[in-house]
C-alpha cells in the first residue's frame, strides 16, 4: 500500500503534450477517480505510474521515494486496461499465474494464491478457459485478478467497466469498490464516466485537455465545480449554463435580469443544476418544451425569459404536458457564478431571481 | 391484429418443409460444382506429378513404353472425375461414405491388376549406386564417378534450405518486431523501400553478386571459405537476402496486429523486454513465424539459378537441383525413369513439409496480413 506523488509531471511526444504539469498526492488505501473526456492524458497518467512511459519533467513518487527510473517490473503495480489485454494464447490459469512467474514463490504456493485470487473476483471455475471463452464481465474479473494476485502496492484501474453493459457494470461497480475496500490497496481509476467516477471514488480528479482542473470529493465537484469544464462535465442531465453580463449589481441573461449578489463585472456564467430548480407559483414564467421521464424523476425543458432551462422533478410520471404554462424558481444558494473568461467559478457570487 | 388477418388471407400458406427441402438440394449442387470446379483446376497441376511418379516407378532403361502411364491414367482419371457426381447422387451422408470407399476400392483394384506387375524400383538405384552413369555407358574399367553421392546432394539441400529458414525467421522476426514497435528516422522509407526491393527481379543481380562473392574468396581469408564463391554460405547469405524484405514486411504485418497493451501489461506483471516479447508477443505471431520459414525453406531447396552460378564448382556443394540437371543432362535420352525417380526424391521433402504445416498456412491466409 503506497502513498503515490506526482510532482510538476509531464508528458509530451513532440509537439502533442499529453500531460502537462500535474500535480498530485493520493493517500495510503484511497481510491481515487481521475476522470476525463477521451484524449485528456488518463491513460498516460496510469502508464507512467507503471513505469511503462516515463514522465518527460517532474517525478513520480511511491512512500516519498523517487520511482521515475526504476523499470516496469520492479513497481510492484497492478494495471487492468482498457482492453484488459489478457494473454489470448494462455488458459485463465496461466493468465493469473503469469505474474507470480517472475517472482519467488514456491510453485505450490503460487498455485494457490491464483486460486485465490481468481475466487476473491469469482472466475474459480473459469480457470482451463481461454480469453476468447469468456464474457467481457468474466474477462475483465480476470484481468483483476492477474492484477491483484501479485499483492501489488498500488492498482490502476484504466476504464475498467467501459465495455459492460448497463447492470453488469452496476455490480461490478460495487465489488470493485468492497474489493478495494477490504484489501486496502492505493487505486486509481480511470473513467469517462461521472457516474463511476462519483459512486466509486473517496475522491474524484477531474482533467482537460492533460491538466487537472479539480481535485475533490464527489459533493465536492458537484456543488461546488470550481470551473466551467467540471460544471458542465459532472451531473446528468447536465447542469444549466446560461451566458450573461454583469452590470451594476444586475446579470443580464437573454434580456432578463437576475438580481447579483457579490461583485461581479463582465461576460458571466450562471449555472443551475437541473434539481434545484422547482415550479413554483410567482416565479419566472414559461412554457414546457419536452418532457423526458427518466426513471425516478422526469426531466422538462421549459422555455423562458432565461431561455431553454432543464427542469428536474420527482416523480416518475410527467404530469405536466408540453405547452403548458408553468413558472420557476430557484435558490440564490444553489446557483454558481462563472466568470466566461477565465472560467473560473466566483466563489462568493450568486444570482437571485426577481421577485 | 390487422397484420395477422392480412397474412392468413393474403397469402398462401408457406410450406416450410419444401422450403427446406430446396435449401438443401440447393446447398448440395452448390458442393458438387465446387468440387467439379475444384477438381478441373487442379487437373493441369496433379497430372505432370502423377505422370512424373508412375514414370519413376514404372519405366525401363532405354524404353519408351508408355503404356503404364496410360493405364494408370485411364483408371485415375475415371476415378477422381466419378468422385464428384457421387456427392450429387447420394443425398445421405452414410450412402456417401459407401459409394465412395467402393469406388476407391474398385480403382485401387483395378491398379493392382493392370499396373502393379509392371512396376519397380530399378529407376532409384542412384540412390545406392553412385556408378550408375558409367554402367549406363557400359565403360569397362576404371569408373570415371562423374556424380557425387545423391545423399550428399540431399543433404546439402538440406542445410541450404535449413540455414536460409533460420535466417529469414531470425531476423525477419526481430527486423519486423523493431519495425512494427519502434519509431526511427526513416522508418516510412525504410518500409516502402523493402517493397520496392521485393519488387526487384533478383536475376538482374546475378552478375553483381557473383563478382561479390568471387571479392570474398579471393580477398575475405576465412570468410572466403564460409561465404565465398563455390560455398554454400555463399548461396544462403544470397537467398535470405533476397527473401527477407518480403518476410520482414509480413512479420512487421504480423506484430502490427498484437496489441501493445498485453506487452505493456506484461511489462507491469513483471516481465522484463525479454520476456515480454519472448513469452506474450512472439506466441502471437507463431503463425507468422512458420508461414515465412516454410517458404524461405522451400525457396531454399528448390533454388536453381543462384546455385548453378555460384556453387557448381566444387561437386561436393551440388545441391538437389544442380544433380537433378547433370542427370538430366547425361541421361535423358536413355533412361528417363532414372530422370523421374531423382525429381521424386526432389519433390518429397517439400511435399511432406506442406502437408504438415498445412494447418499453419492455411491459418495465415485467414488470418491476414496487415500492411
Ligand atoms: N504513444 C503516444 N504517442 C503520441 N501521442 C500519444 C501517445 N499516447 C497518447 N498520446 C496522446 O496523448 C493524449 C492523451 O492520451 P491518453 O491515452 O492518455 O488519453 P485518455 O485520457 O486515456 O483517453 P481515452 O479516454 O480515450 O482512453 C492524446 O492526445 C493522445 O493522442
Ligand atoms: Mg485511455
Amino acid at each position: 500500500m503506497a502513498r503515490v506523488e506526482l510532482n510538476n509531471v509531464r508528458k509530451a511526444w513532440g509537439e502533442t503534450v499529453a500531460v502537462d504539469d500535474l500535480t498530485l498526492t493520493i493517500e495510503h488505501g484511497e481510491l481515487v477517480s481521475i476522470l476525463g473526456p477521451s484524449g485528456c492524458g488518463k491513460s498516460t497518467i496510469l502508464l507512467m505510474l507503471a513505469g511503462i512511459y516515463a514522465p518527460t519533467e517532474g517525478e513520480l513518487r511511491f512512500d516519498g521515494q523517487v520511482v521515475n527510473e526504476v523499470e516496469a517490473k520492479d513497481r510492484n503495480v497492478g494495471i487492468v486496461f482498457q482492453s484488459y489485454a489478457l494473454y489470448p494464447h494462455m488458459s485463465v490459469r496461466q493468465n493469473i499465474m503469469f505474474p507470480m512467474r517472475f517472482k519467488q514463490v514456491p510453485a505450490n504456493e503460487a498455485s494457490r494464491l491464483v486460486e485465490e485470487a481468481a475466487d476473491l473476483v469469482r472466475v474459480g471455475d473459469l480457470l482451463e478457459r481461454r480469453p476468447s471463452q469468456l464474457s467481457g464481465g468474466q474477462q475483465q474479473r480476470v484481468a483483476l485478478a492477474r492484477a491483484l494476485v501479485k499483492e501489488p502496492q498500488l492498482l490502476l484501474l484504466d476504464e475498467p467497466l467501459s465495455n459492460l453493459d448497463a447492470t453488469l457494470r452496476m455490480t461490478m461497480r460495487s465489488e470493485i469498490k468492497s474489493l478495494q475496500a477490504k484489501l486496502g490497496i492505493t487505486t486509481i481509476l480511470v473513467t469517462h464516466d461521472q457516474l463511476e467516477a462519483t459512486t466509486m471514488a473517496d475522491r474524484i480528479v477531474c482533467m482537460k485537455a492533460g491538466r487537472i482542473e479539480q481535485v475533490g470529493t464527489p459533493d465536492d465537484l458537484y456543488s461546488r465545480p470550481s470551473s466551467l469544464f467540471v460544471a458542465g462535465f459532472i451531473g446528468a442531465p447536465p447542469i444549466n449554463l446560461l451566458p450573461g453580463k454583469a452590470v451594476d449589481g444586475k446579470l443580464n441573461v437573454n434580456d432578463f435580469s437576475l438580481t447579483c449578489e457579490g461583485a461581479a463585472a463582465g461576460d458571466v456564467t450562471v449555472g443551475i443544476r437541473p434539481e434545484r430548480i422547482s415550479f413554483a407559483e410567482g416565479g419566472i414564467p414559461g412554457t414546457i418544451d419536452q418532457t423526458e421521464p427518466m426513471g425516478r424523476e422526469t426531466l422538462y425543458v421549459v422555455s423562458c425569459p432565461l431561455g431553454s432551462i432543464r427542469v428536474l422533478e420527482a416523480g416518475s410520471k410527467a404530469h405536466r404536458r408540453i405547452g403548458e404554462a408553468v413558472a420557476i424558481s430557484f435558490d440564490p444558494s444553489d446557483t454558481l457564478v462563472y466568470d466566461s473568461r477565465t472560467e473560473a467559478l466566483l466563489g462568493d457570487v450568486r444570482a437571485r431571481a426577481p421577485s | 391484429m390487422a397484420a395477422d388477418s392480412v397474412a392468413a388471407v393474403g397469402q398462401p400458406v408457406i410450406e416450410w418443409d419444401t422450403l427446406a427441402a430446396r435449401a438443401r438440394s440447393r446447398r448440395r449442387w452448390t458442393m458438387t460444382a465446387l468440387y467439379a470446379f475444384l477438381i478441373v483446376v487442379s487437373v493441369p497441376i496433379l497430372i505432370p506429378y502423377l505422370w512424373m511418379f508412375t514414370i519413376s516407378i514404372s519405366a525401363t532403361t532405354g524404353g519408351t513404353d508408355t503404356f503404364v502411364l496410360w493405364r494408370a491414367v485411364a483408371i485415375l482419371g475415371p476415378a477422381v472425375f466419378a468422385f464428384w457426381p457421387l456427392q450429387a447422387i447420394f443425398e445421405d451422408g452414410k450412402a456417401l461414405q459407401r459409394a465412395r470407399l467402393v469406388l476407391v476400392a474398385v480403382a485401387l483394384i483395378a491398379l493392382a491388376i493392370f499396373v502393379a506387375p509392371h512396376l519397380h524400383e530399378h529407376n532409384f538405384r542412384f540412390m545406392w549406386n553412385r556408378n550408375f552413369v558409367d554402367e549406363l555407358r557400359g565403360y569397362g574399367g576404371e569408373l570415371i564417378q562423374q556424380f557425387p553421392s545423391v545423399w550428399v546432394a540431399f543433404a546439402n539441400s538440406l542445410l541450404l534450405a535449413g540455414a536460409v529458414m533460420l535466417i529469414v525467421v531470425t531476423v525477419a522476426t526481430l527486423a519486423g518486431y523493431y519495425i512494427s514497435r519502434f519509431a526511427f528516422a526513416g522508418r516510412s522509407t525504410f518500409l516502402r523501400s523493402l517493397l520496392v526491393l521485393h519488387a526487384f527481379p533478383a536475376m538482374t543481380l546475378i552478375i553483381p553478386i557473383f563478382l561479390i562473392l568471387f571479392a570474398v574468396s579471393e580477398y575475405g581469408w576465412i570468410l572466403g571459405e564460409i561465404i565465398g564463391l563455390g560455398t554454400i554460405g555463399g548461396v544462403v547469405l544470397v537467398i535470405c537476402t533476397i527473401e527477407l524484405p518480403f518476410a520482414i514486411f509480413i512479420m512487421k504485418g504480423f506484430f502490427d496486429a498484437v496489441p501493445w497493451e498485453i506487452e505493456m501489461s506484461a511489462l507491469a506483471d513483471g516481465a522484463s523486454r525479454r520476456q515480454a516479447f519472448v513469452r506474450v508477443v512472439l506466441p502471437q505471431v507463431k503463425v507468422g513465424m512458420f508461414a515465412i520459414g516454410i517458404f524461405a525453406f522451400i525457396r531454399g531447396w528448390e533454388e536453381y539459378v543462384f546455385v548453378r552460378t555460384l556453387l557448381q564448382f566444387e561437386k561436393s556443394n551440388w545441391v538437389m537441383s544442380l544433380y537433378l540437371f547433370w542427370v538430366a543432362d547425361d541421361i535423358m535420352g536413355v533412361d528417363y525413369g532414372m530422370v523421374a525417380a531423382v525429381g521424386v526424391l526432389y519433390v518429397v521433402p517439400g511435399l511432406l513439409l506442406y502437408v504438415f504445416t498445412q494447418k499453419f498456412l492455411v491459418q495465415m491466409t485467414l488470418g491476414g496480413i496487415k500492411g
